[in-house]
Order: structure tokens, then sequence, then C-alpha cells
């Protein structure tokens, strides 16, 4: 008998071994893969996310949970691919504009995501806008992600958004952060969402995604 | 290790130690009270009868000194130990007997009453890092003869916690002692478990008068602990330069710990302080000048040479609102004491010359304390040497979020401030509702008056103590304010 309560505790409780090994049991007594996910994987995760809202615990323990989530979302991937399912919340291309080289906010933004559930593809830094055009053609990205550390690279944004228009991609919503950018920048150059932490960037991630779907 | 702050040489201590003994000899106190002249003279003090002038024998001085206790322990209402005042252990606590409150619902300074003490002792009874209490200021709802002693009872029937205190006339130290005696089986019992401080200033320059020498009499005879706060104005009653003052402050802290082991050996002895610097355009005495911190600072190093527990008044602000200067103030002092080691720090809450008591600046000035206990920690290796493992794995990962060692180690090393101290970013700060330290400082105040669960005073106890103030009070008629 699935013990999705267990597995939801092992997954808060960052027990990435013990979560792979809860949701092979599962499949293996017959449970069906998006099931697995949403009772074992989300619901365990959507636990998570309320306790770092309230303080209950920080970002080491959502890192670990996303971890855990990770294994679990590895066995389940094969399967629920086959089944044509949409697995992920979304995939989301990212990285650091080209240009700049700071990434420490951006990787934050990218481990709290894959918690969230998100598929993320990482750029790395110093990223331009064809390899993101490229990138975000490749995955049928739902969100181009961008960071950037400094005044003079904030700039180079306004140029990837621009071009994802020319390359008509404006169906993807764009999201930016990092020290220097500001929601009144994100509107100026046209990007879809901004966010201040990687917390609420995932929100934003959320709430963007959701809207399209039901759009 | 702990960090530490030193800020003269054992020799220059030597000296000043030595200096003091000197002119505790020859120059002596004027003790200004003729039943306390009469006491020490009693007790084998040279004096001259005709000017009050007592003499302290180097070998006298030097007996009190070996009989005055390295450390005690401060006891709570019920008898339960609750404070080792000793070495380098700190302990923060409010600033004592201010004339007005800043009202935390007005911002305006007015005289306060029974109910704003109750209110404060409540709050000041959860604050985490404030170890004990004092009568913080002084309500004016009661008569002013019995008002020191109201306030201790105030104070004991709202927080089991330990409390600094102090007598304002000549004859306070007894009513209190007796009301401390109610919660012993007796007054040797309250000896041996003391559950107060009491605050015995010299009248300075080199003075003992009527009230204080009979509050430090009184005080020894009942082992109540007392700090002895000469209280120096450097350049006006004191020399302007610190090693001048320290040998004043040394000589009547010393004269004070005398008396305190001939009437009582063993009596527990702070060598306290209120050194502030004597402003020369406006005429007042900033205990924040940044002089008056080196005063501090170095006789806390002279306290220890000596092996006496220490007391200061730091962490306190001059400024008359909770501004940028009652921040820096506060919390340069509050550093400062820790890191000297100061066992008693009396300062959270105060402003302006000890004259206001502000709640809103007591609850930040807890976070500080809580920043300066942090910081006093020692350094230690903590599995991170070597550091190849470590760094592997932070060079594979990119990070060390997740790594065991900073599982195991960031709660411990990492400092999470409560809502006093904003480490939000603007759009946080925004998104949380904007909120100013005033809105922050007052949500924080309802919130641990919400969680305040101290049991009330035993019935006939209380009514025992209130009975002993209507019976004592020079008005026959007092109504007494409900506690």
């Amino acid at each position: 008998m699935a013990d999705y309560a267990l597995m939801n505790q092992k997954l808060f409780e960052g027990d990435d071994a013990t979560v792979r090994q809860l949701t092979e049991e599962a499949l293996a007594e017959g449970r069906q893969a998006m099931e697995v996910l949403e009772e074992g994987l989300i619901a365990g995760m959507r636990v998570v996310g309320e306790d770092f809202k309230y303080n209950r615990i920080f970002v080491p323990e959502v890192l670990l949970a996303a971890r855990a989530m990770k294994a679990g979302m590895a066995v389940l991937q094969p399967l629920l691919t086959a089944s044509a399912a949409d697995t992920s919340a979304g995939t989301i291309v990212m990285g650091t504009v080209k240009g700049d080289l700071h990434d420490i906010g951006k990787n934050l933004v990218g481990m709290m995501a894959e918690g969230a559930g998100f598929k993320v593809v990482d750029l790395g830094t110093n990223t331009s806008d064809d390899d993101f055009i490229a990138a975000v053609r490749e995955h049928g990205a739902d969100i181009l992600g961008m960071s950037a550390l400094l005044t003079t690279t904030m700039v180079y944004m306004k140029t990837v958004v621009d071009a994802m228009t020319a390359a008509d991609l404006s169906h993807v919503s764009i999201c930016i952060g990092g020290a220097p950018i500001s929601q009144d920048f994100a509107d100026e150059i046209g990007a879809h969402g901004y966010a201040a932490d990687a917390g609420s960037a995932v929100q934003l991630f959320k709430r963007l995604v959701g809207d399209r779907v039901r759009a | 290790m702990r960090p530490r702050l030193e800020i003269i040489d054992t020799t220059l201590i030597e000296r000043i130690v030595d200096e003091a003994l000197t002119v505790l000899e020859t120059t002596g106190i004027l003790v200004d009270y003729e039943p306390a002249f009469d006491r020490l003279t009693a007790a084998g003090l040279p004096g001259n009868a005709e000017t009050h002038r007592v003499r302290f024998p180097r070998d006298v001085v030097e007996r009190a000194l070996a009989t005055a206790p390295s450390g005690f322990t401060l006891h709570d209402r019920d008898g339960e130990p609750f404070a080792r005042l000793e070495d380098d252990r700190v302990h923060f606590v409010p600033a004592s007997s201010a004339l007005r409150i800043l009202d935390r619902a007005t911002g305006e300074v007015r005289e306060a009453s029974s109910a704003d003490f109750v209110e404060y002792a409540k709050v000041a009874d959860r604050l985490q890092n404030i170890a004990y209490l004092s009568t913080a200021f002084i309500p004016k709802d009661v008569p002013p003869d019995i008002a020191d002693g109201w306030r201790l009872y105030l104070a004991l029937a709202s927080s089991k916690k330990p409390v600094v205190s102090g007598a304002f006339t000549a004859h306070g130290v007894p009513r209190m002692a007796q009301m401390m005696g109610l919660f012993r089986h007796d007054l040797e019992e309250l000896a041996e478990k003391p559950m107060a401080i009491f605050t015995c200033c010299p009248n300075t320059p080199l003075r003992w008068a009527e009230d204080a020498a009979q509050n430090l009499i009184d005080c020894a005879e009942a082992a109540i602990p007392v700090e002895i706060v000469p209280v120096m104005l450097l350049g006006m009653i004191s020399p302007a330069t610190p090693v001048g003052a320290l040998v004043l402050h040394t000589v009547e802290v010393l004269s004070g710990l005398t008396v305190a082991q001939l009437i009582r050996p063993g009596t527990p002895v702070l060598f306290g302080g209120a050194p502030a610097s004597f402003h020369m355009r406006l005429m007042t005495n900033p205990m924040t000048a940044v002089e008056a911190l080196h005063v501090y600072c170095s006789y806390a190093q002279i306290a220890k040479h000596l092996k006496l527990p220490c007391q200061a008044y730091m962490g306190l602000s001059d400024s008359k609102f909770n501004d940028p200067q009652a921040g820096a103030e506060s919390g340069i002092g509050m550093f400062l004491a820790a890191l000297a080691g100061f066992n008693s720090i009396s300062g959270p809450g105060m402003l302006d010359y000890v004259n206001c008591f502000s709640l809103e600046k007591l609850v930040f000035d807890d976070e500080l304390a809580a920043h300066a206990h942090r910081y006093i920690r020692p350094v230690e290796v903590k599995e991170d040497l070597p550091t190849a493992a470590l760094f592997d794995e932070l060079l594979a990962e990119n990070h060390l979020l997740t790594a065991e060692h900073t599982l195991e180690h960031w709660p411990e090393e990492l400092y999470l401030p409560g809502p006093m101290v904003d480490r939000t970013n603007w759009d946080q700060w925004a998104f949380q509702g904007r909120k100013d330290h005033r809105t922050r400082a007052n949500e924080m105040i309802n919130e641990l008056l919400d969680d305040y669960d101290v049991p009330p005073l035993d019935e006939a106890l209380d009514a025992e103590i209130r009975h002993l103030f209507a019976s004592t009070c020079d008005d026959p008629d007092v109504v007494l304010p409900e506690a």
C-alpha cells in the first residue's frame, strides 16, 4: 500500500534515497505515475513551500527537499513522458546576460524552481540573445529567466527582449531579476515579470505559467 | 578564545590601584552623615569627628577585597538560582530610575503610572536577551516616599526574574529588604538567595552623603548585593584625563566595597560605574561620550584585576528619541560592554541621560543584546580545518547550501535577527507593508504582552506587601493603585 504520507514526510526531510525507493515501490504495486507525482511528491513540496513562507524552515531545508523531489521525479519521468503527460510545472530557460559573470542569485532561483517542480535549463553566465533564443526553441520553454548584477549589463536584457519579439517568441514569458533590477525596469523593457528574491521568483513563475494555461 | 577588549595594560592597572589605595589611606572619604560616620569609625576606620573624613588604611581595604566575593548568584522570586555574575558572564538589564517615559502610542514624553510599569515589566520578562529586570522608571501615581519600594513590588509581582533596584531615601532600604524577605522564610534566607542588586552611588568627589551612606550600610546588613556606581563628570568633578578619572573612580568603589565588607563580610559588591563626560558648552553629562567609553572599559579591567564582578551603565543613549543617535550609541555601548566582560550592563531602554525610558527602545536593545552576545562567542575550529573536503564540495556544487557541514552548523553560526532588525530587501519590505521601526516595535511589544503568562503573586503575600506600603507611607490615607 503506497504510503504517501511517509513519502511526503521523507521528501520534507530531504531524504532523497528513501523518496526514490518509495517512488519505485509505489509504481511496483501498480500506482499510476501521475498519482505518485501528485500525492507523493507535489503534495510534499506544498508543505515545504508553506513552511518556508512562515519561517518554519529555511533555504537549506527547501533545497534538500527539492533534491528529494528530483530523485523521485527521475523515477517517474520516463513513465510520464511515455504517457505524454506534462510532467513539470513548466520549463524555464535561464542565464546571466552577456557581459555578466555573476550567477549566485540566478543559481539559487534555479534550485528553488526545480524544487517547485519546474524543469530548469541553466545556460550559465555571459549568455547572448542567440543562445537564449536557441535554448528557448529547443526546450519549448514557458519562461525565459535573465539575471544581471551590474548596471552596465542589465541593459542587455532589453536586447534579449527585443530579439525574442523579433524571433516570434512573444508567447514566452520573460522574467528578470538581480540587484539593480526593479519592477519599473521590467516594465520599461517589456519583460513580463520581475522578482526581488528566489522565493518570490518561484511564485512569479507559477503565476505566469498558470496564466498561460488559463489563456 | 573569548573576544575581549583591553584598553590598559597590567602595569597601568597596578599603578592605578596602588594610587587609589594611597588616596584612600591618606585623603580618605568624607562620610557626610553622622550615624554612618559613627558606624564606620566604630568598625575601626580612623575618622576625624570634626571633618567627618574617614581614612581607609591599605590593609583594611585589602582585607575587604579578600572577603568580597568574586561572584554571586541572583535568585528569582521563588528562590531558584537565576543568574551567576562572575568572570566574563555578560547580562543585559534595563537601565534604572527614569523620571519619564516615551509613550509608545503617542510618541510623546510623559510621566509614568503603575500601569505603565506593569506593562514594562511584562515585556521585559518575555525578552530573551534581557537577563533580568530593573526598576526602570518611577511611577508617579504613588507618594514619592514609597515609590522606590513600590517599583520593586510591581517588578516582582509581574516577573519572577531578579531585579536591579535601589532606594530613594536614607530610609528606603529596610522597607524594601523587609518586602523581599516576605518572599523567603526569613532575612537570612534572603541573604543566601538574593533577588535584587541595589545601586549605591557615592557623591563624587570622594564623599558618601546621607542617603547613599545609609543605603550602603543597610544593604550590607541585609547582604543585598550592591553595585557601587560613581558618577564622574570628566573635566568637572573628576580629572578630564582617563587615568586620573580611573583613580578617582577606583577610590570611590573601593571605599564603598570596604564599608560593605566591614558591615557584613562577604556582601556581594559589583565594581560599577556611570562615568560621563562634562560637556564644556552645554554643561550636560553624556555617558555615551567617547572618552567615557574609554573609562568604562578600563575600569572593567581594574575590576577583573581585583577579582570583582562588575557593572556599567552602557547601552543607553543620550538622544531624546529612538533615532540614529540612539541606535548607534546603544549598539556601540552594548558591544563594548560585552567585549569588556561586564557582568551586569544597565542600559537597554534608556534615553535622554537616564531620564526617559522607552519600551520601543527596550525591544530594539534586546536585539542588540542578542547581537552582542553572539559577537563574544569564541571563534573555534568547527570541522573546517583542513578545508579540502569542504572546498571540493563547494567547487563541485558551486554552493554549500545543502552540505552536511552547513546543515550541521548554520543554525548555530548564522544568526537570524528578530523583527527589530530589518533584513528584507526593498521589495520584500514593501510587500510586507512598509513597516517602520515604531510599527515593528509595537507589534513585537503587543505579541510579547499576549505571550505573557507569569503566575500572579500569592494573594496573601500580595496583601501583606500592600499592607506594608500602606502602613509605612507618610500619607496615612494613601490609596495604592492596582498592580
